[in-house]
């Protein structure tokens, strides 16, 4: 019968992928990342996920996380991902017009603004003592280290014929993920914004930025910018947005020099039953602001760095939910690609280093010039526009904003890939 | 795909051994007693290490944040004689004011990036030091850059707005607030947002050259005082309001 010849060709698969993947008998010591042990974020997930970074707080950014890299039970070896990740600005104007913060660059989530943890912050997690990152450093409970399950991470139901038995066998692989999740507290004013971010043991890492506290005491406005959140018809809570940005830096297995490539998918006539969709994709070579339209998105594409099918490894952007702010040019692009500068350091309201120029405002300046992209830089904004509700008091039950990186062929099949599904890679021949 | 494709699809095992009568084994999950409740531990959620907390270094390592040796050392070798006797302070003192610390690790070694404001050429001042050397190793200074506000800015701002008849607006929002009549700054804690006058603002266009803030006031029964509307001009040493 057929499906019998085709096991047997699996089967020979499996022990060609299982020659190539299978760990060395000595798992490789992680290589020491460039921080003290102190500043060392290096844990393992249930299901083998290793992943390891430094994180610091910046007086104006808030946490900040350095040197990420990953590494599972099928690829030992950890292999690098991000250089670096943090929020670059946070934008908050009301609706009425009449009051506008950037809490990054006029007040900072770090220093005095950031939390010391306390209560449920950072229950079944583990509280990490560090510098505040004030003028007069504190060192205070400011980091939540915690492993929190993530669901279903795959689940297949495999048929097979058992020969001995000469009946059907089911095989059920399934199977729960977890994330590893990092956050810090800040508050600014009576709003408290929570900066986390959440390495899933698939190798997606999820950035996400939460509002809770108390909405504005002081901004109340009118039926057409405003909500009624107290008895009847009366007090309009101002409806407002919070703009947020990341800079995100790869070094995709520690070689840097990515490629920023943007892919789309359009109609292109019929097929025999139905649409056909052409896709193509092009290189983004020079700086740029870059807008999404439907099926757009963008990855960050290693020259050299490949997994083991000899696909080049990159990670993939990937927005959600985001509402853009028409107030502030810099508010329109969804993504800037700029080249590596010490100089363009938040993505709007830059000027705050007498070392760099003066007109150098933004993401918007950073591109202008369109400079060859040999190192570049990812500038990703999300925007919520947060029209307020009974419910929001309080304290305000937490809205989140943010935004997903996904490995694109890091490795050459799925790295928690349960035993039983190793040779699946590529079409079926016989 | 071929209806035996999908029976050879999984087939990744070499050889398929004993295999459970899956029927009778659902049976007999089903008639007997429900199992116990997990025990907690099985139910809690996934451990991660909990290192003890280590007693800060005097020196920190790569990507570290400034340790409180590091900053004190920086801030001694900062200040340089010129600016201790010519740069002014918020309070209108001699000397700069000390604003904030950043690492700099991406050229070689540690460096700490100081910011200073001298009120009295209305310039941001960065001290760069190199911690393995102990030297001051670049100095820069520029009119017209406002980082955050060091949280004596904003109890300076505080005084001033209170001093000034328009803190009136305050006051009321206050007693509003509050169901108290104003009595005084015990307990307030002020946050200051920094303030620069956007092209089509009115009313307080010197901020940005000027160090300017906007303050929320936290009282001391927990309430939140804001009047936007009111900026205070630091290096002015006086009250604007948007118009
Ligand atoms: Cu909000």
């Amino acid at each position: 019968m057929t499906y019998r010849k085709l096991a047997g060709a699996a089967a020979l698969l499996t022990a060609a992928t299982l020659g190539l993947a299978a760990p060395t008998a000595a798992v490789a010591a992680p290589a020491q990342p460039p921080c003290s042990e102190a500043s060392t974020v290096r844990e393992t997930l249930p299901n083998g996920t290793t992943w390891q970074l430094c994180w610091r707080i910046h007086d104006r950014a808030g946490l900040v996380l350095t040197d990420v890299s990953v590494s599972t039970k099928k690829h030992p070896e950890p292999v690098q991902v991000l250089q670096s990740i943090r929020l670059a600005q946070l934008n908050v104007p009301y609706d009425t017009g009449d009051t506008e913060y950037n809490d990054l660059t006029t007040y900072g989530f770090g220093g005095y603004s950031l939390e010391t943890l306390t209560g449920d912050d950072c229950k079944g997690g583990s509280t990490r003592q560090g510098t505040d990152g004030s003028g007069d450093p504190q060192q205070r409970d400011v980091l939540c280290v915690s492993a929190e399950a993530s669901g279903l991470a795959y689940r297949l139901h495999e048929q097979e014929w058992d020969d001995e038995a000469n009946e059907p066998k089911d095989t059920y692989f399934t199977k729960e993920g977890h994330d590893l999740v990092l956050r810090s507290i800040s508050k600014v004013g009576w709003y408290e914004y929570v900066s986390e971010y959440r390495l899933h043991d698939d190798g997606q890492i999820s950035a996400r930025l939460g509002a809770t506290g108390d909405l504005s005491p002081g901004d109340y406005s009118v039926a057409d910018n405003g909500w009624p959140i107290g008895k009847r018809e009366k007090d309009y809570a101002s409806m407002h947005y919070h703009s947020a940005f990341w800079r995100v830096d790869f070094n995709i297995d520690g070689k840097g020099g990515e490629t920023v490539e943007q892919y789309d998918t359009k109609m292109d006539g019929r097929g025999s039953q139905a649409a056909k969709l052409v896709t193509t994709s092009k290189t983004i070579a020079k700086e740029a602001s870059l807008n999404k339209v439907d099926r757009r998105w963008w990855r960050l594409v290693s020259p050299t760095s490949k997994n083991a099918d000899g696909h080049k490894r990159s990670y993939e952007l990937v927005t959600g939910a985001d509402d853009p702010y028409e107030g502030h040019p810099e508010m329109q692009p969804d993504v800037t690609f700029t080249q590596a500068n010490l100089c363009d350091k938040w993505a709007t309201d830059n000027v705050s280093d007498p070392e760099c120029p003066l007109d150098n405002y933004g993401i918007l300046d950073f591109a202008k010039d369109k400079q060859k992209l040999t190192d570049p830089v990812m500038w990703v904004r999300v925007g919520f526009h947060h029209v307020p509700r009974d419910e929001d008091q309080s304290p305000m039950p937490l809205h989140w904003q943010g935004f997903d990186l996904l490995p694109r062929d890091f490795t050459e099949t799925n790295p928690l890939a349960p035993e039983g599904r190793e040779a699946v890679n590529g079409q079926q021949r016989n | 795909m071929s209806r035996y494709r999908k029976w050879g699809w999984g087939l990744g095992i070499a050889t398929v051994t004993a295999v459970t009568a899956y029927g009778l084994a659902s049976w007999q999950a089903n008639a007997a007693p429900a199992p116990p409740t997990p025990s907690a531990a099985a139910n809690a959620q996934p451990r991660v290490s909990d290192p003890k907390p280590v007693a800060e270094p005097v020196s920190g390592k790569g990507s570290d944040g400034l340790t409180t040796s590091e900053v004190e050392k920086a801030r001694t070798l900062a200040l340089t004689p010129e600016l201790t006797s010519g740069a002014q302070n918020v309070a209108g003192e001699a000397g700069p004011e000390y604003l904030s610390a950043e690492v700099d690790f991406e050229n070689a070694g540690r460096q700490a990036e100081l910011y200073f404001y001298d009120y009295k050429t209305d310039k941001l001042i960065k001290q760069v030091v190199d911690l393995k050397t102990g030297k001051l190793a670049k100095s820069f200074s520029a009119a017209g850059m406002q980082p955050p506000a060091s949280e004596r800015e904003s109890a300076v701002a505080l005084d001033l707005l209170l001093a000034d008849p328009q803190s009136a607006d305050f006051k009321e929002a206050f007693q509003k607030a509050t169901g108290k009549q104003f009595a005084g700054k015990d307990g307030l804690v002020a946050t200051a947002h920094i303030y620069k006058a956007k092209p089509a603002d009115k009313g307080a266009s010197q901020c940005g050259k000027s160090r300017c803030v906007q303050l929320i006031v936290k009282t001391a029964d927990g309430h939140f005082i804001n009047v936007p509307g009111l900026i205070i001009d630091l290096s002015g040493r006086k009250i604007a309001r948007l118009t």
